[in-house]
């Protein structure tokens, strides 16, 4: 086990960057690296660890001491900031680091946004990781019973996966609580009349198949979306109404559909690791509207 | 005239055009008969539900859709057998006779591409397209906030999104219809699109500019909000080929809201 672990490359791009960090790593009696938390993550999270993932490390070298962990759904430059800034030089998140999924900058190699981030990752010695896949694997879904708590909602319905019974309401009444319990902006949309009879919803936070909709909408009055796409779940819920067995969608967005489920990794991870301190890191809805 | 001998005309124009039809492309049709005698022809954005009712009652039995009929992009209809609404929305067809043929990959391959003018059109920009600079437009200077206003009152979209500052100037636009939402760079300020992952790409990237003290911004009007009035310009197109019949434009609206 290495105590500085400090490539030829990293010393060249960071010799200067290193009197900038915000606090030099000590090594602690009993520390651990960023590779032996996620050896440790690894084991602990109850899920087979796929060969081909998108889940690894994506920025940083795995054998930095951690002194702190902050968990995400997304590694903004603001995010990593934040987490530099109280402690935390290891990050979780949900989403990828660098604009696309496969983390290729692709033309984006020369853009001056990609290497500022690029830099600051160097310069403050973060290290980042992508969970994903496996921590939405485990069951029951943590990101569905995240959101459920967020929203209050306790009530599942037997034999209906990720489906609550709520109070009676309408599909606007619904809109109203989400609005009043998320911390949601521009993000929100609906599909279906605003006075549909609402008692059950599926909590389908991500993104939300077609065939997510077409199972759970057998059931439930409402699927309660991250980012459904526009030619799948919309128009089919849309299509609901002609068929006169009218369904309701309400879109949140990836982000803040996926923000519970990250908090909820925070708590999981000082159960995984609790030596290490373990602090979540919000992001704001991105969207706004002129309509609301 | 057919509802395959439209498309036959409609493939033989864009070999005239030198667009050669793909071998692979979800260009086919999608429901009907294609030996079914036309009366007439309704484009629209989308073959939702509610667009054949309306198809049926102005007595347009060929549908000519951008997007899929059947919720997917390839059209595959396995999974959707037992699905109440699926059935419902088969049986309509067959009853009334409608033909269904989409419209998507060889609409875009049109030069000007019809889905990028129909909403540059809507807009009110197409005065301002670069003249070098492909979906480029250069505005006169106004803020991300006052584009949206603009943008909203012009489409009457309840659903449009913005990411951001509202109060950036905003003078280069790239404009990308469907889920071809530009991706940010830059060389330009807003990326006007459709939908789009919001994860890896220009939301995320709006919020690192941001961190770096530069200003970038998003207007997602929404799949059909984007790609409904180009299928106006591709009805406009048709006409010209199918003189013997009535070829009319039927948006399929915005999903979302309170739907017909």
């Amino acid at each position: 086990m290495e105590d500085f672990h400090s490539s030829r490359r990293e010393f060249i791009v960071s010799a200067t960057a290193a009197f900038l960090a915000v606090r030099p790593v000590h090594r602690q009696r009993g520390a651990l690296t960023a590779q032996q938390i996620v050896d440790r993550l690894r084991s602990a999270i109850g899920v087979e660890w796929r060969a081909q993932s998108a889940d690894g490390f994506k920025a940083g070298d795995p054998g930095t001491v951690v002194t702190g962990i902050a968990t995400t759904v997304m590694a903004t430059t603001d995010v990593l900031r934040g987490a530099a800034a109280s402690g935390q030089n290891f990050i979780v998140t949900q989403e990828p680091l660098f604009y696309m999924p496969n983390e290729e900058p692709g033309n984006r190699a020369k853009d001056p946004v990609y290497l500022a981030k690029k830099a600051l990752i160097d310069e403050r010695r973060l290290v980042v990781f992508r969970l994903s896949e496996h921590w939405n694997a485990r069951q029951p879904s943590e990101p569905v019973k995240a959101l459920a708590a967020a929203l209050k909602w306790t009530s599942e319905v037997p034999g209906a996966a990720q489906t609550y019974r709520i109070p009676d309401t309408t599909l606007e009444g619904l809109v109203a609580q989400i609005r009043s319990r998320l911390p949601i902006r521009g993000g929100l949309r609906m599909v279906g009349q605003p006075s549909l009879r609402v008692r059950t919803v599926c909590i389908a936070p991500g993104t939300t198949s077609l065939a997510m909709a077409v199972a759970n909408l057998q059931r439930a009055d409402v699927i309660l979306a991250g980012e459904p796409r526009e030619w799948e779940a919309v128009p089919y819920t849309l299509d609901t109404w002609s068929s006169e067995r009218g369904k309701g969608l309400i879109a949140i967005g990836r982000m803040v559909s996926e923000g519970p489920g990250m908090t909820a990794c925070a708590a999981w991870l000082r159960t995984v690791v609790p030596e290490v301190h373990v602090e979540s890191i919000a992001v704001a809805d991105p969207y706004w509207s002129v309509n609301v | 005239m057919t509802a395959q001998d439209v498309a036959s005309r409609i493939q033989k124009k864009l070999q005239e055009l030198g667009i050669a039809w793909r071998s692979q492309t979800v260009d086919t049709f999608k429901a009907g008969a294609p030996e079914t005698t036309v009366k007439a022809i309704a484009t629209s954005g989308m073959a939702t539900f509610d667009v054949l009712r309306r198809a049926v009652a102005a007595g347009r039995n060929f549908v000519i859709t951008h997007e899929p009929t059947f919720y997917n992009h390839q059209d595959q209809t396995t999974e959707l057998e037992a699905d109440p609404t699926y059935q419902a929305k088969q049986r309509y067809i067959k009853e009334n006779g409608l033909v269904i043929f989409r419209f998507h990959d060889h609409a875009h391959a049109l030069q000007p591409d019809p889905l990028v003018m129909g909403s540059a059109r809507m807009l009110g920009w197409t005065a301002y397209a670069s003249p070098t600079e492909p979906r480029i437009y250069v505005l006169p200077p106004t803020t991300l906030r006052e584009l949206a206003v603009d943008v909203a009152a012009r489409l009457k979209g309840r659903a449009i999104r913005m990411a951001g500052d509202p109060e950036m100037k905003v003078t280069r636009v790239a404009l990308g219809p469907g889920y071809g939402v530009p991706a940010l760079t830059p060389s330009f300020d807003v990326a006007v699109g459709g939908e789009t992952a919001e994860s890896g790409g220009n939301a995320e990237y709006i919020l690192d500019a941001a961190a770096d003290g530069q200003k970038k911004g998003m207007i997602l009007l929404g799949h059909m909000m984007s790609e409904d009035w180009g299928m106006k310009e591709v009805a406009d197109w048709v006409r010209p080929l199918v003189p013997e019949v009535t070829v009319e434009w039927l948006p399929a609206g915005e999903p979302f809201g309170n739907p017909r």
